[in-house]
């Protein structure tokens, strides 16, 4: 197995070259991060493991087309974004949630408990209803609009790479984050309150 | 601003919704099962299709003037053979340079014997001995 401090072009040019390892390196490597993408803008596990797969295989297909003109990192989340849109679209389903999308290992993690607990036990066993909540108001949001909170919010990315991703301007992106953030407040108002 | 704060306070919570651990390792697994399947049961065109692309892999052309060309091939040869599908139903069993030149001068001697005729129609007819025996500068 490689370093992990081997670049990622020299992953890319080495799968060109037909070495397949060096692909399985670059999934290790981007699978946490492209699955938290999709998962957020699927809401379900199952549907994300299934888009991922074909992502990383269209990605394998059509890595000899990638010239380095971008980063691959922006390559990668490009396709992930345009196949998981294309297949929100193809499904358009999702009018309500089930209790199955509500993620219950979540509840458990330390972390998530110590981010929400303030002291109040009646605030703490809303954290099911939060999630649900949460989620319920994402699958409002079109698929364009979903992407964009999911990578600025959720995932951290800077603008400017967003806009990298989506080939929209800087300006679409932050208009983008705008509407969607105004029509989040309003599906979560009662959770902001505390 | 307070609540644009706090809705993106609320949106960072999801990153703790996670796969399970082991997860990730399984995944890797799973994805080089999905490609020897790919492998074995994709389509015989598919197949054709990135065989043929291969043989322009070395050279950077673009996707598109790669398949235009082949377009193009895929016409060529369909012209060509419909072209010589006819050529065949209308050409003699047997071909060759006398049974043609016999049968051109048939032909023009036909035109000489009917009446009303053009004699223009001869001037393409083909010399009855080879052109090589006769001096290129006589008159």
């Amino acid at each position: 197995m490689d370093t992990p401090e081997t670049p990622d072009s020299e992953l890319v040019s080495r799968t060109q070259a037909g070495d397949a390892r060096a692909f399985d390196e670059l999934v290790v490597r981007f699978s946490p991060r492209l699955y938290g993408l999709i998962y957020n803008m699927t809401a379900s596990h199952e549907d994300t493991n299934d888009l991922l797969q074909d992502i990383f295989a269209k990605a394998y297909r059509s890595i000899n087309g990638f010239q380095g003109k971008s980063a691959f990192y922006t390559w990668m989340h490009t396709i992930a974004v345009n196949m998981t849109i294309n297949f929100l679209k193809k499904r358009n389903r999702r009018k309500t949630m089930s209790l199955d999308d509500v993620d219950n290992g979540i509840l458990t993690d330390p972390d998530f408990i110590k981010a929400t607990s303030n002291g109040d036990p009646s605030h703490d066993a809303n954290l099911v209803e939060l999630q649900k909540k949460l989620n319920e108001s994402m699958l409002k949001l079109s698929h364009e609009h979903r992407a964009v909170v999911t990578m600025f919010d959720i995932q951290g990315m800077p603008h400017a790479e967003i806009a990298k991703i989506l080939k929209i301007s800087e300006g679409t992106v932050r208009s983008r984050l705008f509407y969607a953030h105004r029509q989040l407040q309003n599906h979560l108002q009662e959770f902001m309150k505390h | 601003m307070e609540s644009e704060e706090s809705i993106s306070k609320l949106l960072r919570l999801k990153r703790y919704e996670q796969p399970r651990p082991d997860y990730f390792e399984d995944f890797l697994a799973e994805f080089q099962l999905r490609q020897r399947a790919e492998v074995i049961h994709r389509p015989f065109w598919n197949i054709a299709c990135d065989r043929f692309s291969s043989l322009f892999a070395p050279i950077p052309v673009p996707r598109l003037v790669t398949a235009s060309s082949f377009a193009v091939a895929v016409i060529a040869a369909g012209v060509t053979l419909q072209w010589s599908g006819n050529e065949t139903a209308d050409a003699p069993a047997k071909w060759n340079l006398s049974s043609a030149a016999q049968t051109r001068l048939g032909s023009a001697q036909s035109a000489f014997t009917k009446p009303g005729k053009r004699v223009s129609s001869v001037q393409y007819v083909l010399p009855t001995r080879p052109i090589g025996y006769a001096s290129a500068h006589s008159f």
